[in-house]
């Protein structure tokens, strides 16, 4: 009996174990600053954007290394799944990264961890970023983030299924989406008007779209404001789409990537989609008979939803800033940078990158909306609170009414 | 598990013969047998303590500090983020969800297991392939089992869904993994799946333990099939009951990837218990400090169910 009795300890120091994962930490060195006479190492932490990312980045790393014989670079590459939770862990153990590239960077800034983005490039790349996009990188007056690459959204739209549905040209306002979406549901030959997910995997984005297209911003300037008239009335305009049957069924808990599938599969008529999304039709559905127009606005006029990443350094080891300068400048050299956006297919943050993308003509849908971007206001430290509670409460509209779902995000920002 | 004590028929123990000669300074001669044999435990105790303990330690510290956002510690806050989790308005669902899982997993996957070891512990053809075949979702991927089903409820792609369709049992395709409840249940009848395996087989060992003669005497003394199990088998089970019923209770209570797979998507916090709550205070909430908090919490509540079940049920009994 005493072995059950041990067992049962044991058993029970297990479950002490399985509660307490969630301090983690990998040993990846971050401090070999003078190592082999004089060399300097860069620690690297990305994203995966696709499956090349990888190797874009160790093409890159290379050849800064080729010129800067003096500077190596780790290089860190993690899903966007696990990233926030990398970069957290990192930061906590004292460990960051010195160039990290993300979404958002205020919550860094905040703490006091990064370098002014003017002190760790030169003035020539500093001056090439679009004005628009620097706005969105800085905080109180100091730019912080390196705007890296963007990303807006437009309507696709099924063209065979609209004609079936006798729309004759994609919805401009909130109103004819309504009508179109119903009319294809209608149909009733199992396919569904209009796309929405709202499932945790990217909820603010679904609910961002229609609120700046209604006038609604997620802040005053200062505070979080989700509890606005504005932004009530987009989602009481996403709950009528719900309630009228015109979206895929329990939009609530579909996320985004699965549903742009089923659009490309042709069971739904219209979604909102990405830059990437062109080349996933392309590369399974190049038979797809679909448009891209801007997305549909309460009055019409052009909004879309803009998302840029960025590049940021963090202040570890003084003796590292010139390292750091040298391989901002390198990336953002005009071939070096047109490689890696052109290849991952996202647009272009910089005035000669515009210029000079491959993908001009491809992606000229978006090129255009860009002057109409509004951003997520990430330079406030509880949009990333506000975020998560976005995605893991708005998709409640389909059981729960609009305003008191408002109002639990809101308590979330407040809370953070 | 008791292979070297010696078993009465009854099932009792035998005690130690009461004539054993008294062991004078005996607290002495135990304390220097612990220090000679500490050099041979010590990288053990170093690892438990590494393992274990610091960062058990690590947590309840986190607990009680104000962390931001990103990690940085900015310094004590006391009970703030215990308060935090009670003024937290789904918490009473989100209770009530978590020992609706752990009950409801470990009832039914004990239940199952005991029919499954029973049958297993009978000779016929093929028993071994069909032990062998019970292993299966104990060797699979749990996220991938989890995967495999998720997909296949699809409403608009899954064949579950287009098989229930096709035979009539729906009118067209339910989101199974896209509504709380059946969501939740979905994931139950998962949980229950892969900890089949673990349960059926601790049992089975329990069962061949029990020597035939037990069976037999039964036999003689006029017991039915039922009265035998019922009164002899269980009793003798108990222990490993106890082992796989703990193990069970902890390993489901922590366990995140199947809730996370089935239910991550579903908004709110209808479908979620303690442990993917956590996960939501660190992903979503960026609350650090609260969800170690829960964390402590969660340890609380594992520790007094244990000791409940403990109390109540008495598998460390002798008798």
């Amino acid at each position: 009996m005493r072995r059950l009795v041990s067992l049962t300890a044991a058993a029970v120091a297990a479950g002490l174990t399985l509660t307490a994962c969630g301090f983690g930490g990998d040993d990846g060195g971050s401090g070999g600053s003078a190592e082999d006479g004089g060399s300097t190492t860069l620690d690297l932490l990305v994203p995966q954007y696709s499956d090349g990312t990888t190797a874009l980045w160790e093409e890159i790393i290379a050849s800064f290394e080729d010129a800067n014989p003096d500077v190596t670079v780790n290089l860190e590459v993690q899903s966007w799944d696990n990233i926030n939770d990398v970069i957290r862990t990192k930061v906590q153990a004292g460990e960051a990264p010195d160039i990290l590239n993300i979404d958002a960077f205020s919550g860094f800034a905040k703490d006091d961890l990064l370098y002014p983005a003017e002190d760790v490039v030169s003035e020539d790349t500093f001056a090439d970023f679009q004005e628009s996009f620097i706005e969105n990188a800085s905080l109180d007056g100091t730019v912080y983030g390196l705007p890296m690459i963007a990303s807006a959204r437009a309507l696709f739209y099924n063209e065979d299924l609209l004609a079936q549905a006798g729309v004759p040209e994609p919805p401009a306002t909130w109103d004819d989406l309504l009508a179109a979406a119903t009319a294809v549901t209608g149909l009733g030959t199992g396919v569904y008007g209009y796309g929405m997910p709202l499932g945790s995997e990217e909820a603010q984005a679904e609910t961002s779209i229609w609120t700046f297209g209604g006038g609604g911003s997620w802040t005053d300037g200062d505070a979080i404001t989700v509890d606005t008239p504005e932004n009530l009335a987009a989602v009481e305009f996403m709950k009528q789409l719900i309630d009228a049957g015109a979206t895929q069924p329990d939009p609530g808990a579909t996320d985004r990537t699965p549903m742009l599938d089923v659009f490309i599969q042709g069971q739904i008529a219209m979604a909102v989609g990405l830059p990437p999304t062109i080349g996933q039709i392309e590369e399974r559905s190049p038979d797809l008979d679909y448009g891209i127009a801007p997305v549909p606005t309460q009055d019409g006029s052009p909004v879309t939803l803009g998302v840029a990443d960025h590049l940021m350094a963090f202040r570890n080891d003084d003796d590292k800033q010139d390292a750091i300068r040298a391989f901002l400048d390198h990336f953002f050299s005009t071939d070096v940078y047109l490689t890696f956006v052109d290849t991952e297919g996202f647009l272009p943050t910089t005035k000669s990158g515009a210029e000079g993308t491959a993908n001009a003509e491809r992606f000229a849908d978006f090129l255009a909306l860009l002057p109409d971007a509004k951003f997520y206001p990430s330079t406030n430290e509880a949009w990333a609170a506000t975020q998560g509670a976005l995605q893991s409460l708005v998709g409640q509209i389909q059981t729960q009414d609009a305003a008191s779902v408002l109002q639990q995000i809101q308590a979330s920002a407040d809370n953070a | 598990m008791t292979t070297d004590t010696p078993t009465r028929p009854d099932g009792r123990v035998t005690r130690r013969p009461r004539g054993a000669p008294s062991r004078p300074r005996r607290g002495w001669s135990r304390w220097a047998a612990t220090a000679r044999a500490l050099p041979w435990l010590g990288p053990t105790l170093v690892l438990i303590a590494g393992v274990v303990f610091f960062p058990a330690g690590y947590m309840a510290w986190t607990s009680v500090r104000d962390l931001s956002q990103f990690g940085v510690d900015n310094g004590p806050a006391g009970f703030d983020n215990y308060a935090r989790l009670l003024e937290f308005t789904a918490l009473p669902r989100v209770l009530t969800n978590t020992v609706v899982w752990v009950l409801g997993v470990v009832v039914v996957t004990v239940l199952i297991s005991l029919g499954l070891a029973q049958f297993l512990d009978k000779a016929f053809p093929g028993r071994r392939f069909v032990r062998l075949a019970i292993i299966v979702p104990w060797a699979a991927s749990v996220v991938m089992t989890t995967t495999v089903v998720y997909y296949g409820l699809d409403p608009f792609y899954g064949i579950i869904n287009a098989f229930l369709v096709d035979v009539g049992l729906l009118d067209q395709p339910y989101g199974f993994t896209r509504n709380a409840v059946p969501a939740f249940l979905t994931a139950m009848g998962i949980a229950v799946f892969v900890s089949l395996p673990f349960t059926t087989y601790t049992l089975l060992a329990g069962l061949q333990t029990i020597p035939g003669d037990v069976r037999e005497a039964a036999a003689m003394d006029g017991a039915g099939p039922w009265a035998t199990y019922r009164r002899i088998i269980l009793p003798l089970l108990r222990p490993a009951l106890a082992v796989a019923t703990i193990i069970n209770i902890i390993n489901v209570f922590n366990s995140l990837p199947i809730l996370q797979v089935i239910t991550g998507s579903i908004p709110g916090y209808n479908a979620d218990t303690t442990t993917t709550l956590i996960f939501k205070f660190i992903r979503a909430d960026r609350q650090i400090d609260t969800a170690a908090a829960l964390s402590i919490v969660n340890f609380l509540i594992v520790l007094a169910v244990i000791l409940v079940y403990l109390k109540v049920v008495k598998p460390m009994r002798d008798d």
